[in-house]
Order: structure tokens, then C-alpha cells, then sequence
């Protein structure tokens, strides 16, 4: 089988960068990190230097989606030689756990860390992960509250709490946290789509109108998102099919179906 | 280029110098007045040109060190982010998905398939199991 490097006709920095490039902006093409990771580990691993610890995470991490448990096991040995008593690579080997469902071993393994360390806020998540991969998801959302209140600023937190209502169906608090991220974020244009798809799936009247403005808002930080476009396609589709008559009557409906919705 | 940026580096570190030497100059020429007691004396023209020229050399220079420029724009970097990415969250990521199936090699699936029995309930079933 042809190598990475001869395949694409690139030398080890550019598979290098290629990686870091998928590390910074939170890729999951596992399969080609673990192609072009491996290679880059047993090929070149030694004109690496530092950057190689790095990558072995990146691809050990990689390794468990694709059930390349070998791999995931040799990237585990190397950091545990390098790094004996950090809590990253505990927290590492509890993912491995975690993905061979070895949850109660892996709920220990946190456990431990936080005892030593109760601010770690890596493990903290990865036991709401395994919550979530266990299908509680009540408890999730329950624990994810907790940790939300000690550590407000934790973006990626806010958006997991804002998936789990999602699929809770929880509309109100899913929108909640959304607000949250566009506080934060004013110039990010997915989170107002994101939002305003959120109202338009709750609907009623107010959240209609609130649903538009943010899909007009999207469009105006990005002019090539092409969501917001379709979302303000389908809110104005609305808006010219009901005629004066039959308005009153769908506001009523809409007012009872309220009653229902958070 | 790592040529350059060692041209630009060089520009930067003699236009610190000449700001350097500048300054001496300056502070001499201010104690040579002292000593002359010819206090209306201004700055000689090129002591100020020195110092005039030399910053803007090491300006320069430094806007060539510095590397990428980002726009001014802040929304406009995002222009091609997609949720592709930012709805994957790293410290939360699952691994109880269909890929722990699909890649699994051709000779784990026939010892697999041996133990039908011993395997637990595929992921779809498993929510039904709580509401029991």
C-alpha cells in the first residue's frame, strides 16, 4: 500500500502542519490522522522533536474512532514513558477505557484525578461524556449545569449544553445557551444561525420575528452563509401565503400551541 | 523565506543601533553643552535625522518579522469556518459510534461473531432498555 507521502507527494513538514492545521480547528477526519499520523511516527519521528508528544495525542485520539486499538495503545506507552504522573495522559488513558466501554474503570480513573486535582476540568467533562455515552442524558445535562456555574466561560461547554437540550427537545434552554456563545462571540455568524434555526424551530409569533432577525444578522456577518439564506427563504415564505383572514386564525393556533411549549 | 527574515532581522537589530548610538550622541551633545555653557543650542540636524531615520528603519523592519497579518474584520476570518468543525467539541468527544464497528479488522468480526451471545445490546437498544 502506497504511503501517505508518496500518494500526495508531500514531505514530513507539510504532513506535519497538515496535522496541526486539523488539531487547531477541531477536525474529526480521524482516518486521515491516523494515515497520515502514523506515518509521520514511525518515519519521522525523530525530526520531530518536541512537536511529536503532541501528535501522539492527537492520534491516539484519532486511533479510538477507528477502533485502531493497537495504535491507540502504542501512543499511550510512548506519552506514559515521557509524562509519568500527568494528569493529560491519565486522562487520555481513561478515554481509551471509556472507548473499549469500560465505563465504571473509566469513572474511577476520573475520580482519582479529581481528587488530586479538583479543578480539572478536563476530567470533569469526560465523565459527562460517559454519562452521555450511556444514554442518561437527564444526569448529563444535570451535571453539565454544575460545572457551567463554576466555570462560566467554558465555550465548548455551553454549545455540548445547548446539543443535549436539542435533543432533549428543550428549545428555551437550548436557546439559552446560545445567547450565552453569541454574547461572546458577537462576530461569529454560525452561532446566530444556529440560534435563530433554534426559535424557528420553537415558533409562535415572537420567536418567528426574533427567528428572522437573526438570520438577517448571520447573513450580515457572512453574506455566504448559506443556512441564514434558506432560513430568511422559508420565514418570508411564510409571511406572503397567509392572507388577512385566516391570520387571526393561525395566531390563535399559535398562541394555544404556546401553552405546550417552554 | 528564512533568508529574509534574517535580511529583516539584520535591518531591525542596526536600526536599534543607530537609535542607540543616536541617543548617546544626543546626551553628549547635551553635556558638551553644559560644559560650554551655550545652552540655546539646538540638537544638531543629524543627530535628529539619525534618530528620525532609524526608527522608521526598525519599524519597518519589524512589520517583516511579525508574520501574517489578520483582517481587520473579525467576521470576516470566520467567512469559511463551518459547523463541520465547530460542532465537534474535543473534550467531550464519543466513542461509542459506528466506527468502532465499521473499522474493525476482518478477523475480530469472525471471533466476534462467535460470541453473538456475549456481545451486549447494540447502541439502539440500549435507551429502550432504561424506559423498562
Amino acid at each position: 500500500m502506497a504511503s501517505v507521502s508518496e500518494m500526495y507527494d508531500v514531505g514530513w513538514e507539510e504532513m506535519r502542519d497538515k496535522l496541526r492545521k486539523w488539531r487547531e480547528d477541531n477536525f474529526r477526519n480521524s482516518e486521515q490522522i491516523v494515515d497520515v499520523g502514523e506515518e509521520l511516527i514511525s518515519e519521522h519521528g525523530s525530526k520531530l522533536g518536541d512537536d511529536i508528544w503532541i501528535i501522539y495525542e492527537q492520534v491516539m485520539i484519532a486511533a479510538l474512532d477507528c477502533s485502531r486499538d493497537d495504535l491507540a495503545l502504542t501512543c499511550l506507552q510512548e506519552l506514559r514513558k515521557q509524562f509519568p504522573d500527568s494528569h493529560r495522559v491519565k486522562r487520555l488513558s481513561g478515554m481509551r477505557l471509556e472507548a473499549l466501554e469500560r465505563y465504571d474503570e473509566a469513572n474511577k480513573h476520573y475520580d482519582a484525578i479529581l481528587q488530586e486535582d479538583p479543578t480539572n476540568t478536563a476530567a470533569r467533562k469526560r465523565k459527562i461524556s460517559i454519562l452521555k455515552a450511556q444514554g442518561k442524558s437527564t444526569e448529563a445535562i444535570r451535571e453539565l449545569n454544575e460545572y457551567l456555574e463554576q466555570f462560566v466561560g467554558d465555550q465548548e461547554a455551553w454549545h455540548e449544553l445547548s446539543e443535549l437540550y436539542i435533543n432533549e427537545h428543550d428549545y428555551g434552554k437550548a436557546a439559552f445557551c446560545l445567547e450565552e456563545l453569541m454574547m461572546t462571540n458577537p462576530h461569529n455568524h454560525l452561532y446566530c444561525e444556529q440560534y435563530a434555526e433554534v426559535k424557528y424551530t420553537q415558533g409562535g409569533l415572537e420567536n418567528l420575528e426574533l427567528s428572522r432577525k437573526y438570520f438577517a444578522q448571520a447573513l450580515r456577518l457572512n453574506n455566504r452563509n448559506m443556512r441564514a439564506l434558506f432560513g430568511l427563504y422559508m420565514l418570508a415564505g411564510r409571511g406572503t401565503k397567509e392572507n388577512k383572514c385566516s391570520v387571526k386564525a393561525v395566531e390563535e393556533m399559535l398562541e394555544s400551541m404556546q401553552i405546550t411549549m417552554s | 523565506f528564512k533568508m529574509a527574515s534574517s535580511f529583516w532581522k539584520g535591518v531591525v537589530g542596526v536600526g536599534l543601533f543607530a537609535l542607540a548610538h543616536a541617543a548617546f550622541s544626543a546626551a553628549q551633545h547635551r553635556s558638551y553643552m553644559r560644559l560650554t555653557e551655550k545652552e540655546n543650542e539646538t540638537l544638531p540636524i543629524d543627530i535628529v535625522l539619525q534618530t528620525l531615520l532609524s526608527f522608521v528603519m526598525t519599524c519597518y523592519g519589524i512589520v517583516h518579522i511579525a508574520g501574517e497579518f489578520k483582517d481587520m474584520d473579525a467576521s470576516s476570518e470566520l467567512k469559511n469556518k463551518t459547523f463541520d468543525t465547530l460542532r465537534n467539541h474535543p473534550s467531550f468527544y464519543l466513542f461509542n459510534h459506528r466506527g468502532r464497528v465499521l473499522f474493525r479488522s476482518p478477523e475480530e468480526e469472525i471471533s466476534s461473531a462467535r460470541n453473538q451471545q456475549a456481545l451486549p445490546n447494540p447502541i439502539r437498544l440500549r435507551k429502550l432498555e432504561h424506559l423498562h
